[in-house]
């Protein structure tokens, strides 16, 4: 699969070969016992708890410790606190996901001065410049995953519709992606279609923001939210109020699998793959503590996700078995009701 | 240069203060916008002007809103001073990049600090007016995102070739030569149009020199040589802190000077640059000469410049010695212009230069062994770690420079925006008829074409 975007400096993405570990690497990665600190965004999600799983998989086959893992709460205070403290243990190197854009740049900016190799997943604050403020920035194909989402709505869209944009106020690499794809997919493919952008500031306030697209353009034949969460948030709002429209958006959480497989208002999502972006973060970890050239950004593609392909699609992404309710909902077992 | 009109004097008596004092006004903002001076203290000692003076003016540039004064400093025995600081959330200044196949944008302060970026694909061969679409859409999302109520002070294009131009002006009001797609494309005065804001176009080795100049490794030297090897080979020079452009805006083309390899001759882009290495290694892989790229090819993969690069980095013979002589023929060029010009820096950059080390390891070798040793005694060779970027810092430098040259900024200073230049306002209006008359008669304005299509 090809990668549709440009990294956060406009760098071309290296493919997942370019950091595979050979068995010599393996070995020089055991003999040195690295130490890393790990600091995301959150613990609770779906999304985290896969990215570390694939991170500590490879971490345990080359015997490097993980020191800590740090829940940051979306908290930028959190973020720059943790990321203080952890200097001072003086890991090897340090996997971060930077929660916000300028407020936390220069905390990041002081654990590469420390002599610690930091590795970003996600996100990149302006400003901060591979090779001398971080060894490299693993994310999925964002691009890929807007334009994904875009793609799934476009058959559910009468000719000259309106269709909301339900985007993230904070500056974010992954999400600013995800939304100019989309955008630039309907243009270049749908010019027919009017964009409406409403910003929502947290998950919480999604639900309203999406019900006050939906009342301020009430011919909205479509909407798009930029990844899951927000999105089930935006679709249960619209539930209660009774309005019936499509939404397409990213990332394949159990509630979106859910909604998804019951033939709901999600219509299709880009998904992520972050127990492979877990894989690739450490591996690049391994090669850069091991003073292997790196590439500067190392971009995994997005899976299209439909209710056709819902369970697989899970099973490929969580590594586990689909929620029951996608099961039945597929027709692969029984209803028993209430189970 | 032309001469902006002088802003009319009151009617009885004499100029006001900010009618007569835009120079010490400008020269002061220049010292508190640099950072060179934060306290009344120092803009004194800096500026020589007097304590009166620098009060009077210091009073008049916080009364129209350009300086705040607030914070406290450290005292050094006595009262702590006060803190001047330029507002740098004023204005935006928007920036792009336009590659052969590649578009960046961003949005930046006053202080070219950039607040976000965004780079995505593109084709440059594709219609102008397509790619000048794109890059309106991308503006609109960057202020509807970044600044939606704050105006736009300049507008910088970064541009794959050289921006000719016949006469120095302060803003451009038509759109000059830089590539021949866009030949008769009204772009320039689309954009002003569409911003009210004046728009600079120049070169990408232009902008990524001063992009390396303030944002990158050339901070804290004087004369800097920036080098960016792609399919062109291309230099950028910085001399006593300034960015030197030349009588067309054309310095730097350095991919035009012969040079010679084995029994060709030819120019430095012809045989150094990625057209070269793609080639080459191509063959090396054809011929079985290079193991690691015959395989790629085997497995149904490309073999281009980048591929070579990476195969040099990983240790392949073939892909290593191809790289190498790029290397060497790049040295010789740089030698010659590094004896010559005596800079601080050399900064190679593009991505032929910045996805392996070999080429600056031969760079260094060439340079090292060709220059004169007081030239190379404290010299550093070095690669840009800003990659494009540096592009975009450096546009939107490229604007914040000439909006606060003494030359310029004098005559807009008391009206505290550069929207309010007396020139730009006339630039704006000739802006405005040329892209209303390429509306409404496409036929009968020569060199613009017709608008097709709808608004982004």
């Amino acid at each position: 699969m090809t990668i549709s975007g440009l990294g956060p400096h406009g760098e071309r993405a290296a493919p997942a070969e370019r950091i595979a570990l050979t068995e010599t690497d393996i070995a020089a990665a055991q003999e040195a016992r690295f130490r890393v600190a790990i600091v995301l965004h959150t613990l609770s999600s779906d999304w985290a708890k896969q990215q570390i799983a694939g991170i500590m998989a490879t971490f345990g086959d080359c015997a490097t410790a993980v020191i800590e893992v740090v829940d940051c709460g979306f908290a930028p205070e959190a973020q720059i606190a943790a990321l203080d403290r952890l200097r001072g243990e003086k890991p090897d190197a340090i996997i971060s996901i930077p929660v916000a854009n300028s407020a936390v740049a220069e905390a990041h900016r002081r654990v590469s001065k420390a002599g610690i190799r930091l590795l970003l997943l996600d996100n990149v604050p302006t400003g901060l410049l591979p090779g001398s403020d971080y060894v490299a920035l693993v994310s999925a194909d964002n691009f890929g995953l807007g334009m994904i989402a875009a793609a799934f709505l476009d058959p559910r869209l009468a000719r000259g519709a309106a269709v909301g944009v339900l985007s993230y106020h904070a500056e974010f690499y992954a999400t600013n992606e995800r939304e100019i794809a989309f955008n630039k997919w309907m243009m270049t493919n749908r010019p027919d279609v009017t964009l409406h952008v409403r910003k929502f500031d947290n998950i919480q306030a999604a639900g309203s923001d999406a019900l006050a697209l939906v009342d301020g353009h009430r011919d909205l034949g479509g909407l798009f939210v930029v990844w899951d969460t927000p999105a089930m948030e935006a679709v249960k709002a619209l539930r209660r109020a009774g309005h019936v429209l499509p939404v397409s958006t990213v990332d394949l959480g159990r509630e979106a699998a859910i909604e998804l497989s019951s033939d709901g208002l999600l219509c299709g999502i880009g998904a992520q793959q972050p127990y492979l972006q877990g894989v690739a973060v450490a591996q690049t970890c391994v090669l850069a503590l091991l003073a292997k050239q790196t590439p500067d950004w190392v971009a995994l593609p997005g899976l299209a996700v439909s209710r056709d392909n819902v369970v697989e699609s899970f099973q490929k992404i969580w590594r586990k078995q689909a929620p029951r309710e996608v099961l039945v909902s597929a027709k692969l077992v029984t209803d028993h009701g209430g189970r | 240069m032309p001469l902006a009109p002088t802003p009319p004097n009151r009617g009885k008596g004499r100029p006001t203060t900010r009618e007569s004092a835009s120079a010490s006004l400008g020269a002061i903002l220049n010292l508190i916008r640099l950072g060179k001076a934060t306290t009344r203290q120092e803009l004194e000692r800096e500026s020589e002007l007097g304590r009166a003076v620098v009060s009077d003016r210091l009073a008049t540039l916080s009364e129209i809103g350009l300086v705040v004064e607030s914070e406290l400093g450290i005292a050094s025995g006595g009262r702590a001073p006060r803190l001047v600081r330029f507002r740098t959330d004023l204005g935006c200044i928007l920036v792009a990049t336009l590659d052969q196949s590649a578009l960046g944008v961003g949005i930046a302060d006053l202080s070219g600090r950039l607040s976000t970026e965004h780079h995505e694909a593109i084709d440059l061969g594709a219609d102008a007016r397509s790619i000048s679409d794109r890059v309106v859409s991308l503006f609109d999302w960057l202020i509807a995102k970044h600044a939606p109520t704050m105006p736009v002070w300049g507008i910088s294009i970064s541009v794959p070739g050289p921006v000719t131009h016949d006469e120095e002006t302060l803003f451009l009001e038509y759109t000059p030569s830089f590539l021949p797609a866009w030949e008769g494309f009204p772009f320039v005065e689309t954009l002003v149009e569409r911003y009210g804001a004046p728009v600079w176009l120049r070169s990408s080795i232009e902008t990524m020199t001063m992009g390396e100049r303030f944002s990158g490794a050339g901070q804290s030297v004087r004369d800097m040589l920036f080098v960016k090897v792609g399919k062109r080979i291309g230099a950028g020079l910085i001399c006593d802190g300034r960015l030197h452009r030349g009588t067309k805006g054309a310095a730097g083309l350095i991919g035009q000077m012969p040079v010679q390899a084995g029994d060709r001759t030819s120019t430095l882009d012809a045989l150094a640059g990625s057209d070269m290495i793609a080639r080459e290694g191509l063959l090396a892989a054809q011929t079985g000469r290079s193991p690691l790229l015959a395989d790629t090819l085997r497995r149904g993969g490309t073999v281009g410049a980048i591929e070579v690069s990476q195969a040099a980095q990983a240790g392949d013979p073939a892909s290593m010695e191809i790289l190498g002589l790029s290397g060497r023929l790049i040295g010789h060029a740089v030698a010659m212009l590094a004896n010559m010009l005596n800079p601080d820096l050399i900064i190679l950059s593009g991505t032929m230069a910045q996805t392996n080390d070999l080429i600056l390891a031969a760079v260094r070798e060439t340079v090292y062994g060709e220059s004169h040793p007081l030239v190379t005694r404290d010299l550093i060779i070095g690669k840009s770690q800003m990659g494009s970027s540096a592009g975009l810092v450096g546009a939107a430098m490229v604007a914040i420079e000439s909006l606060f040259d003494p030359a310029c900024l004098k005559d807009w200073i008391v009206q505290a925006s550069p929207l309010a230049h007396p020139l730009f306002q006339s630039v704006r209006q000739t802006c405005g008829e040329r892209k209303t008359m390429a509306m409404a008669r496409p036929a009968e304005v020569p060199g613009i074409p017709a608008q097709t299509g709808s608004a982004p």
